[in-house]
């Protein structure tokens, strides 16, 4: 059945003259899970918003938006709210109300039910999510993951026939994040729940939907079943960037076979394909200079309260310089507490934290943040103050020709509304201000599309080749391992291995790039698409 | 479950009502006396004997208020010595004695309500009367902590940029008005996707109902329905002041008579009721365990 059509639909926000959204059309059936893919400013979230009615932003709007055969302009609010079901990307300031009953509760509420219905739809949803343990908690005890799993159960309680989801894993870490997808995939099944999403993070959702739309300049470039979508894509770069590894691996070839999506799919079609003659690529060799020590932790203890348990227990690292070392791990494993304390923020209470030799005790005045180092926090709106671009670059005496890129054209901007990649390069600049000498990064590609990780990648380099030692606190390994130079894993408080990308990680098997994962036990040392294209180029096609 | 811990805010909030207000406005000494221990009881009910320092200040709070008044109110009859030609009283002693019990007692009701009623119960309590101001005051208590934490967050950004020093008073009003604006902004921004998020389920579409996951159960029933017997049977006797006591210039009570016996009675019962559902909960889990 027909659940969904958009017929003709164009957007413009007021005072733009580009169209967000040109003449869009499509269909979606009932049960479908389909993937909204392209990049920043394709008009992904626009088109959205233009699904639920109530979110729709101002601006001008042609065409029409029919839900079950009727005009969505002609159905009562009471319907649309309660059947067209939305959640967005922040966890966190979606969320209302102070506890997670009351939360889950909220939309039923203001449906003015009876409290016997609200109580048993609270019920029914909190045991399918399997959160009783939560019931009653503060929503602020809950981690980032678990707060957007509520957001989705306070909209399912509504009993939506569709769900419209805006970027709602970029904020979350790795495995919060396919926790997420496999919930969404589960009421797709099991209630052949409507699914719309966006996502930049393609890797588990593609498999997970069975169509995909994808979007570039406010228009569809193609919609259809996944398979032949993407295969429909071949040769389109940007698109392509974004896609599962197993896809942009089959686009460096020109072989009739239906594309792979998963990491399974994707090592059959090595294995088919392609013989492994040559076992791994040529290493070159590391010159191991001696280097001097940048940031040196020693046998460090530290906890937030004197109650509480350790977050860093006796964490031991060197980084040296003109390298960039990556600090992988799971959530709370204290990744983030130990760049903080690197940064004179967290003190702890034992060991020795030396920064270019100096203990951080013995700089004076605020010297650590001179021409010495910078932090670049998680939340990058934590350093923005002002109304524009140009007067938040102001504001630290910022000279933008110093900078390695190029935000002129942002100038007049104000920064909450530009794109996720360019608040983080704006962020960037601000902390470039201190011409620090040893940058400290917490998540720089968190929630952002391929295409600004890509730039964030190309901008890290380039600073260390101006001679910035870089630390870097990651969750992502396909951005470790393409700009790493050492990648080291931290586990309980402290850092249990540490090597070279490569070395790193071929010797992990579950934490490692979905390249790897393809390759691993048939070709040896891949760890990038990049690589993994490579030795297939060698190797040539199998000879069966 | 702790005393009371199980039972409909309401049912609880009309108990406290009950017994303070009565506690609060009767100077007779048998309510006094009731009231302090009955409260107490339920106190160390609650909390077994943790927290001895808060104890410690309440009994030295209670001691300075028995010293100050003889000090200070020369009143009564009964002239016990002379301190710089102020005469000190036995009825300004009994007195002090008196309003120190009644305020300690008092201040002890509170301390274990504070206990009882958590925000939601509160919440619950207010969404009865106003469920729009019950929802501000719900949304009101998730912002301040969201806001705190957000602020920590701001500092320590502003900090690792050499921007915020708390060295000395100037840099760190510079550093405040920074943090200050930061969160203005974020404020602002980030209020818009809460808005959003409760225009996408439907607030002010129509009137609202207020969910709470607290039923009036047959035990709230009963304690409600306890609390206004007994403090009906205390009524006459509060509105004629057949209980009043006076304690200036002389220690006189009034006469006591079946109904004052009564009343008595009825604040004693109700003063105790936190400590009777206690040891009746104990005696039935005993009286389950040795059966089984």
């Amino acid at each position: 059945m027909e659940i969904l059509k958009i017929e003709d639909l164009s957007f413009s926000y007021p005072l733009c003259e580009k169209k967000a959204l040109k003449n869009i059309s499509f269909t979606v059936e009932r049960g479908d899970f389909v993937t909204v893919c392209g990049a920043t400013g394709s008009g992904k979230s626009t088109l959205m918003r233009m699904l639920k009615k109530e979110l729709i932003p101002l601006g001008e709007l042609t065409g029409k938006v029919y839900y079950k055969g009727k005009d969505l302009d002609t159905l009562s609010e009471k319907e649309t709210t309660c059947s067209i079901g939305f959640v967005a990307q922040r966890p966190e300031e979606q969320i209302v109300t102070d506890k997670v009953w009351h939360e889950l509760a909220f939309g039923l509420e203001n449906m003015g039910l009876p409290k016997d219905v609200i109580r048993r739809r609270v019920s029914e949803m909190t045991c399918y999510f399997g959160i009783e343990d939560w019931f009653e908690k503060s929503v602020n005890e809950l981690s980032g993951g678990q707060k957007q799993l509520l957001n989705l159960a306070s909209v399912m309680v509504m009993q939506p026939d569709i769900l419209i989801l805006d970027e709602p894993t970029a904020q979350l870490d790795p495995i919060a994040a396919s926790d997420f997808i496999a919930t969404l995939s589960k009421l797709n099944r099991d209630l052949s729940l409507t699914v719309v999403i966006t996502e930049h993070r393609l890797e588990d959702v593609i498999p997970a939907g069975n169509k995909l739309l994808a979007m570039e300049n406010g228009e569809i470039v193609k919609y259809g079943e996944t398979r032949s979508a993407i295969s429909a894509l071949y040769g389109n770069k940007t698109l392509i960037e974004g896609m599962p590894a197993a896809v942009r691996i089959f686009n460096n070839f020109e072989i009739n076979t239906p594309c792979p999506l998963t990491v399974r799919e994707g090592r059959d079609f090595i294995e088919k394909n392609f013989s492994n003659e040559i076992r791994s690529a040529d290493k070159k060799e590391q010159k191991n200079e001696k280097k001097d020590a940048v940031l040196e932790f020693s046998d460090v203890y530290f906890r937030y309260e004197r109650d509480l348990p350790d977050i860093l227990r006796g964490l031991d690292f060197t980084v040296y310089e003109n390298e960039i070392f990556c600090i992988l791990g799971g959530n709370g494993s204290g990744k983030s507490t130990s760049l903080s304390a690197a940064a004179g923020i967290n003190k702890p209470y034992s060991g020795n934290i030396k920064v270019f030799g100096k203990k951080i005790k013995d700089y004076k005045n605020g010297d650590l943040y001179k021409n010495c180092l910078s932090l670049l926090p998680q939340d990058v709106q934590t350093v923005f103050l002002k109304n524009t671009v140009k007067e938040e670059l102001a504001d630290v005496n910022m000279d933008t020709s110093d900078l390695p890129y190029d935000l002129s054209e942002l100038n007049e901007r104000h920064p909450y509304d530009i794109s996720g990649g360019q608040q983080q390069l704006l962020a960037l600049a601000k902390v470039l201000s201190t011409k620090p000498k040893l940058l400290l990064l917490d998540e720089p590609t968190k929630g952002l599309d391929a295409y600004a990780k890509k730039s964030i990648m190309d901008v890290l380099k380039k600073l260390r080749a101006l001679g910035m030692t870089i630390v870097c606190v990651t969750h992502d390994v396909e951005f470790a391992a393409d700009c790493a130079d050492r990648c080291a894993m931290f586990f309980r408080g402290e850092i249990t291995s540490c090597s070279s990308p490569k070395e790193f990680f071929s010797g992990n098997s579950f934490y490692t790039t979905a390249a790897n994962r393809m390759t691993r036990g048939y070709y040896g040392g891949v760890t990038t698409v990049a690589d993994a294209v490579e030795i297939m180029k060698k190797n040539g096609a199998a000879t069966k | 479950m702790k005393a009371f811990d199980g039972y409909n805010p309401i049912a609880v909030f009309i108990y406290y009502a009950a017994v303070v207000s009565v506690g609060m406005f009767c100077m007779n000494p048998w309510i006094i006396g009731f009231s302090l221990v009955g409260a107490l009881v339920t106190f160390f009910i609650r909390n077994k004997l943790s927290g001895a320092k808060s104890h410690l200040f309440f009994l030295l709070m209670f001691a300075v208020m028995v010293i100050i008044n003889p000090l200070f109110n020369h009143n009564g009859v009964t002239v016990l010595l002379v301190i710089n030609d102020n005469p000190i009283t036995l009825e300004a002693i009994i007195y002090g004695i008196a309003s120190g019990a009644m305020i300690i007692g008092i201040i002890y009701w509170f301390r274990s309500f504070s206990q009882i009623m958590t925000s939601d119960k509160l919440l619950y309590l207010l969404g009865s009367i106003s469920p729009k101001f019950a929802l501000i005051l719900s949304m009101t208590l998730r912002y301040i902590p969201l806001f705190e934490k957000q602020t920590q967050k701001v500092v320590h950004a502003q900090q690792a940029l050499g921007l915020y020093r708390d060295d000395d008073f100037l840099s760190k009003i510079r550093g405040g008005i920074r943090v200050f604006s930061v969160m203005v902004t974020w404020v602002l921004e980030n209020g818009v996707i809460t808005s959003d998020s409760m225009t996408a389920r439907g607030y002010g579409i129509t009137k609202r109902t207020h969910f709470s996951i607290f039923k009036f159960r047959r035990h709230d029933i009963i304690l409600t329905v306890t609390t206004v017997i007994l403090f009906a049977v205390m009524l006459p006797t509060l509105i004629t002041g057949a209980i009043n006591f006076e304690y200036y210039p002389k220690i006189v009570g009034e006469e006591t008579t079946v109904f004052s016996v009564l009343a008595y009675i009825s604040y004693g019962i109700l003063a105790f009721l936190p400590t009777i559902t206690e040891a009746e909960e104990k005696i039935r889990w005993k009286y389950l365990k040795s059966k089984i």
